[in-house]
């Protein structure tokens, strides 16, 4: 096996490692805020590295140009999906809040 | 069978905890759940274009990649009040 082909195996073997480790980590979490941590790893080391291992395998032809494209997609929306879901989640918990000047944001998670 | 189909396969498995948790809970939770799962299925996508080898296949993945954050987004906003 080549140099460049025991690469491309590590990296498929991160990026899917840490996906399926991420996955388990959204089962076992108590909450909706700790099961959204969970989803990070798997939209940032996971694709990259699936990328990484796709353009060392193919150069930068159309392939490897749209994986890398696939990844920054991924990397670039789920940080804002991620402050969308938590808001929402907090919303139900705790109702609608607005902080007016000088004041403390009440509420906090017992 | 090639590297990628294995690690295909092997990232398919992470769709079962993923679903388990979108059973489970309150819907918050349940989104949760859909959001991992809709970025595993694009890693999925991504690695079976590359096992096939057709470039045109890439689009799927990016595709669902903007698809699952528009769905995630809709579906936030409508948690925040009337579901």
């Amino acid at each position: 096996m080549s140099p460049r082909g025991l690469l491309v195996a590590a990296l498929l073997v991160v990026g899917v490692g840490v996906a399926l480790a991420s996955c388990v980590g959204v089962l076992v979490m108590r909450d909706a805020y700790d099961r959204l941590h969970y989803t990070a790893p798997a939209t940032t080391i996971a694709p990259l590295a699936i990328a990484a291992a796709i353009v060392l395998e193919e150069s930068f032809s159309a392939a490897g140009i749209k994986a890398l494209l696939v990844a920054v997609v991924l990397l670039v929306t789920n940080p804002v999906l991620t402050h969308a879901t938590a808001r929402a989640a907090r919303i139900r918990e705790l109702g609608e809040w607005t902080v007016q000047e000088g004041e403390q944001v009440k509420g906090e998670r017992p | 069978m090639n590297e990628w189909l294995v690690a295909a396969l092997a990232l398919l498995v992470g769709l079962v905890p993923c679903g388990v948790v979108c059973l489970r809970g309150d819907p918050v939770n349940r989104l949760v759940g859909l959001e991992m799962a809709g970025a595993v299925d694009t890693l999925v996508l991504l690695l079976l274009a590359q096992a096939y080898g057709r470039a045109i296949y890439f689009d799927l993945a990016l595709a669902l990649a903007l698809l699952s954050f528009a769905g995630g987004m809709v579906f936030a906003r409508f948690l925040e009040r009337w579901i």
